[in-house]
C-alpha cells in the first residue's frame, strides 16, 4: 500500500472501528455485567459472582422463559402454516402478477410494527370491529373477550411477523424448478411423496431462515405483549426490559440477554450447518 | 440521483432549525396534566413544556438514574420516592424565592417527614387508590371491600394497578395489616393472598386504568379516583368505591432532578402550577385533589362536593397514606416480580 | 389460479390488511370512543398536526432517519467495497460481526448500547440515538451493496487503474456509478428501518430528543386516542411511498 491514508486503510479503520466500538464492545460489556453484583446506587458493583445465572435457573424464571419460548414457537408455527402455502402459490404466478402480489406483502413488511400491533388491538378489542360485526350479525349477544391473553399475543406476533416468513420462503420457491416436480410425478411419485421428497428438502433453507426471522423477534418484541397481553404475558423482551428499566437489576437482565445471544448463536450455527448439509453455500456477504 | 441527494442534504440542514429553543422537560404520570395548562404556560412565557410519561414510580426512578445529567427538568414522584431520591442525591434544592405561590398550599400538606421544610419537593396533587366497577355490568352495592375482588364471579374481569405498592397495600389491607408494613412475614402473607387473585386478573395497567373499563375489557378492580372522575366526565357509567378496609392515599410532588438543565424555567413552571387558577383548572380537569387551599375555594361546587375527588372522613376510615418502607422495598419488589411472572 | 388458491391468497391479504384498513377508516371517524361510525371528520388529523410535541417528534424521526441512512450508507458502501476487494486479517471476524448484527434481537442490541452509553457516561439523546440507528442499518447496507458488487465485472476497476486512475478516482468514476441503484436501495432500506424502529430507540434516546414511534408507544399504552389513528395512517403511507420509489429504482436498474 502506498501510504497510510490509502482508501483501503481509511475505509477499514472506519468500519472496523465502528463495529468494534458499537457492536463488539457493548455486547462484551453486557457479558461482563452479567458476572457482576447488583448495586442499588450505581447499578453494578465490581465484584465477581454467578448470582445472576443462578437466579436464571430458579424455577419461577425458567417458567417465564419456557412460556415465552412457547409463545414464540407458536407464532413461528403459525407463520409457517399460513406462509408456506401462500409463498408457494405466489411463486407460481406470472411475473407481472407476482410483482404486484409481492408488493402487497412488502407494504406491511415495511410498516411500523408498533402501529400494526396497535391496529390488531383495535380489531380484537371488546368494542372492536370483530365484536361489533358479530353482535350486529346476532351471532353473539355479549362481546367476546379476545384481548389480554396468550392467544392475542400469538395472533399479534403472527400478524406482525408473517411477511418475515413469507419473503425468504418465496425466495427459495421462486428458484424451485417446476420441471423437477413434473419429473417426480412422471416417475410415479404421489403428490404427497413429491412434496416430501422434492419440495420440502429444497425449500428447507427458506423455512429455516424464515423461522429464525420470526422466532428471535417473537421472543423480543415487548410492545406486542404490552399492547395485546395486558402486561401479563411476558416475553423474554419484557423481562429484560423490566430488569433494566424497572427492577434495576442490571446483572440479571444482562445474564438473560447473554443467554438470549447464546441461543441466537446456536440457531445461526444450526442454520449454517443445515445449509452445508444441503450443499448450498451462503450467498450473503 | 444528484437532485435527490441535494434534496436530502437540504432537508437535513433545514430540519433542526425548526425545533423550539426554550423547553422544560417534564417527566410525569400519564393523563396527569391537562394540555390546556401547558398551552397557557407557553402562551404566557414562550416556554414549551415537553411532557414525557411514566407509569409507575419504579420506572420513573430507573429512567431518571439512567439519564443522569441529561434530560428531565421536573419529575413527579410520590412521597415515598421523594425521600429515597433525596437521600441518593438525585434531587436539587428548590429556590423558594422563585416560588411565590407556595403560600397557597395547605400547610397540612407541607413540612412532612419525607421532606422536612419542603426543601426538595412541592405537593402537586393527592388522591387515592380504591375500587371501581362498571355499573352496567356489576351491581355497585355488591362491591364494598377489597376482599370482594376475590369472589369467583369476578374472575377474568379484574383490573389491577400495575404498581407494586398499590397492589401490595391492597393485599396487606385485606389481611388487616398496615399498607406500610415492613414485616417480611406480613408481606409474604400478602403475596400468598394476592397469588390467589392473579389468575383472575385480566389486565395490569398503570398508564390509564380507566381505559380498560371504558373499553369494556374489565368490569371491576382497582382504580385511581381521578381516572374514574375523568371517565364519568366523559359519560361513562363507572363508580368509584372507597373500600371498607380503607383506601390507599398518596401524594405526588414536583421535584427538580439534580441533572436538570433548565432550572430557572423549571421554577417558573412550578410556580405557575401553584397559581390558584391553574391548580383549579388541573383539579377540575383530571379529578385529583389539589393541596392548594386557595384553589379549593375557587373550585366548581360540583367538583368540591364530589366524593370521588374530595372524600369525606367517613370515606377514608381505615385509609393510610403510603410511606417510605425503607429497605423493605426490596422484599416488595421481589414478591411483585414473582406475582407478575409466576402465573 | 384455482378458486381455492385465490380464496386462500385473498384471506391472507385480508389478514394483513384488515387491521390497517380499520385504523385508516377509524382515523376519519368522528366518534371519540368505540368503533361505531359517527360521521366523517378530519379533526383527528388537525389535532395531531396541531400538536407541537407530535410534530417535533415526527421531524426528529425524519431527521435522524435521514442522517442515519446517509451515514450508514456511506460507511456501509465503503465496508462492502473493502470486504469485496481485499483479503485482510480480521475479514472473517468483520463478516461474522456484520451477520450477527443483522440477526441480533433488537432488545439485546438495545440494552447492550444502553450499557455502553451509561458506561461511557454519554447522555442519552440525539447522538446516542444516531449511533444506534447507524449501527443497526449498517449490515443491511453492506449486504445490499455487496450483492451488487458480486454481479459486477471485477476487471472494471483494474482496467481503470491500469489506465492510470488512482484508487479513489477509480472508485468515484467507475464503481460508485455502477453501484448507484444498490446504494440508493441501501439508503431507502436504512431510512425505513430507522423510521420503524421502536425497541432499540427505546433504550438509546432520552427526553431531549423524542421520536415519533416512542411518542406513539406512550400514547397507545394510555389507550385509544383518535389522533393516534391519524398518526398511524400517516405512518402507513410512508412505506407505501418508499416502496414505490424503490420499485422505480430497481426498474431503472433493470434497464441499465
Amino acid at each position: 500500500m502506498r501510504n497510510v491514508f490509502s482508501f483501503r486503510n481509511l475505509a477499514l479503520t472506519l468500519l472496523g472501528g465502528w463495529l468494534a466500538l458499537f457492536a463488539l464492545l457493548p455486547n462484551a460489556l453486557v457479558l461482563l455485567t452479567s458476572f457482576l453484583r447488583r448495586d442499588e446506587r450505581d447499578f453494578v458493583a465490581f465484584e465477581w459472582t454467578l448470582e445472576s445465572y443462578r437466579l436464571l435457573i430458579d424455577p419461577v424464571y425458567v417458567q417465564v422463559f419456557v412460556h415465552s419460548t412457547l409463545l414464540a414457537v407458536a407464532a413461528t408455527v403459525g407463520c409457517l402454516l399460513i406462509g408456506y402455502p401462500f409463498a408457494f402459490i405466489l411463486a407460481r404466478q406470472t411475473p407481472s402478477r407476482r410483482r404486484m402480489l409481492l408488493l402487497l406483502i412488502m407494504v406491511p413488511f415495511w410498516t411500523n410494527s408498533l402501529v400494526r400491533s396497535y391496529a390488531m388491538r383495535t380489531l380484537l378489542a371488546a368494542k372492536g370491529v370483530i365484536n361489533e360485526v358479530l353482535l350486529w350479525l346476532g351471532l353473539i349477544d355479549k362481546p367476546l373477550r379476545m384481548l389480554y391473553n396468550d392467544g392475542a399475543v400469538v395472533v399479534g406476533l403472527v400478524y406482525v411477523l408473517l411477511p418475515f416468513m413469507v419473503l425468504p420462503l418465496y425466495a427459495v420457491m421462486e428458484k424451485l424448478d417446476g420441471r423437477l416436480l413434473e419429473a417426480a410425478v412422471d416417475l410415479g411419485a404421489s403428490r404427497l411423496q413429491t412434496f416430501r421428497r422434492v419440495v420440502l428438502p429444497l425449500t428447507l433453507p427458506g423455512m429455516v431462515a424464515g423461522a429464525l426471522l420470526v422466532f428471535l423477534p417473537g421472543l423480543s418484541m415487548f410492545y406486542v405483549a404490552d399492547l395485546l397481553g395486558g402486561a401479563k404475558s411476558m416475553l423474554v423482551g419484557n423481562f429484560i426490559k423490566n430488569q433494566f428499566l424497572s427492577a434495576r437489576n442490571w446483572p440479571f437482565g444482562s445474564a438473560a440477554s447473554a443467554v438470549f445471544m447464546g441461543l441466537m448463536g446456536l440457531l445461526l450455527v444450526a442454520q449454517w450447518s443445515s445449509r452445508r448439509w444441503l450443499g448450498q453455500e451462503s450467498n450473503e456477504l | 440521483m444528484k437532485k435527490a441527494l441535494f434534496c436530502v442534504v437540504w432537508l437535513c440542514a433545514a430540519l433542526p432549525a425548526l425545533a423550539s429553543d426554550r423547553q422544560v422537560f417534564l417527566f410525569n404520570w400519564s393523563e396527569y396534566m391537562p394540555d390546556a395548562v401547558l398551552e397557557q404556560f407557553k402562551e404566557e412565557t414562550g416556554i414549551e413544556v415537553v411532557y414525557t410519561t411514566f407509569d409507575n414510580n419504579e420506572s420513573m426512578y430507573a429512567k431518571l438514574k439512567l439519564t443522569g445529567e441529561s434530560g428531565y427538568d421536573i419529575a413527579v414522584p410520590s412521597t415515598y420516592f421523594v425521600s429515597r431520591m433525596r437521600a441518593e442525591g438525585l434531587l436539587q434544592k428548590l429556590d423558594k424565592s422563585k416560588l411565590s405561590n407556595l403560600q397557597h398550599i395547605d400547610s397540612n400538606k407541607l413540612n412532612q417527614p419525607f421532606d422536612p421544610n419542603n426543601e426538595y419537593s412541592i405537593p402537586y396533587l393527592w388522591g387515592s387508590t380504591g375500587l371501581s366497577v362498571n355499573a352496567a355490568e356489576v351491581a355497585v352495592d355488591s362491591v364494598r371491600s377489597w376482599s370482594d375482588l376475590w369472589r369467583p364471579e369476578h374472575a377474568g374481569q379484574i383490573l389491577l394497578i400495575d404498581d407494586v405498592r398499590d397492589v401490595f397495600s391492597m393485599g396487606l389491607h385485606v389481611l388487616g395489616y398496615s399498607a406500610n408494613s415492613t414485616d417480611s412475614l406480613e408481606i409474604h402473607r400478602a403475596y400468598e393472598k394476592l397469588k390467589e387473585l392473579v389468575p383472575g386478573v385480566r389486565v395490569f395497567d398503570a398508564d390509564s386504568p380507566k381505559m380498560p373499563y371504558l373499553n369494556g375489557e374489565v368490569n371491576v378492580g382497582m382504580n385511581w379516583n381521578g381516572e374514574v372522575f375523568q371517565a364519568v366526565e366523559e359519560g361513562a357509567d363507572i363508580a368509584y368505591i372507597y373500600p371498607k378496609e380503607g383506601a390507599m392515599l398518596w401524594m405526588d410532588n414536583l421535584v427538580i432532578p439534580s441533572g436538570a438543565k433548565h432550572v430557572e424555567d423549571a421554577h417558573t413552571f412550578i410556580n405557575f402550577l401553584l397559581r390558584p387558577e391553574i391548580a383549579k383548572m388541573i383539579c377540575e380537569a383530571i379529578g385529583y385533589a389539589s393541596p392548594n387551599k386557595t384553589a379549593i375555594g375557587l373550585l366548581d361546587e360540583a367538583v368540591r362536593s364530589n366524593r370521588t375527588v374530595y372524600p369525606t372522613e367517613e370515606d377514608l376510615r381505615g385509609s393510610e397514606f403510603q410511606n417510605d418502607v425503607g429497605p423493605a422495598i426490596a422484599i416488595y419488589e421481589k414478591y411483585w416480580e414473582l406475582l407478575k411472572t409466576g402465573h | 389460479m384455482s378458486l381455492l388458491k385465490s380464496t386462500y391468497v385473498l384471506l391472507v391479504y385480508c389478514f394483513l390488511y384488515l387491521p390497517i384498513a380499520v385504523v385508516v377508516a377509524q382515523s376519519f371517524n368522528a366518534a371519540k370512543y368505540g368503533t361505531r361510525w359517527q360521521g366523517f371528520t378530519l379533526a383527528w388529523y388537525e389535532k395531531a398536526l396541531a400538536s407541537p410535541i407530535l410534530v417535533e417528534a415526527a421531524l426528529n424521526s425524519l431527521w435522524v432517519a435521514m442522517l442515519a441512512a446517509t451515514l450508514a450508507t456511506g460507511l456501509g458502501t465503503l465496508g462492502a467495497i473493502c470486504l469485496f476487494r481485499y483479503r485482510f486479517r480480521g475479514r472473517e471476524i468483520m463478516r461474522g460481526l456484520l451477520l450477527a448484527l443483522m440477526m441480533i434481537p433488537d432488545i439485546v442490541m438495545g440494552i447492550a448500547l444502553l450499557v455502553l452509553f451509561v458506561a461511557l457516561g454519554w447522555a442519552l439523546g440525539f447522538w446516542t440515538l444516531l449511533i444506534a440507528h447507524i449501527t443497526f442499518c449498517l449490515p443491511f447496507v453492506v449486504v445490499t451493496v455487496y450483492a451488487r458488487l458480486r454481479d459486477l465485472n471485477p476487471h472494471l476497476v483494474e482496467a481503470a487503474m491500469d489506465l492510470g486512475a488512482s484508487e479513489w478516482r477509480a472508485l468515484r468514476a467507475v464503481v460508485i456509478p455502477l453501484m448507484a441503484p444498490a446504494i440508493a436501495a441501501g439508503w431507502l432500506l436504512s431510512f425505513t428501518l430507522s423510521i420503524d424502529d421502536v425497541i432499540v430507540s427505546f433504550f438509546s434516546t432520552g427526553p431531549t430528543f423524542e421520536i415519533l414511534p416512542l411518542r406513539i408507544y406512550s400514547m397507545v399504552r394510555v389507550g385509544v386516542k383518535p389522533e393516534v389513528n391519524a398518526l398511524a395512517t400517516l405512518l402507513f403511507i410512508i412505506p407505501f411511498v418508499f416502496i414505490t420509489l424503490s420499485q422505480f429504482f430497481s426498474k431503472e436498474e433493470e434497464r441499465t
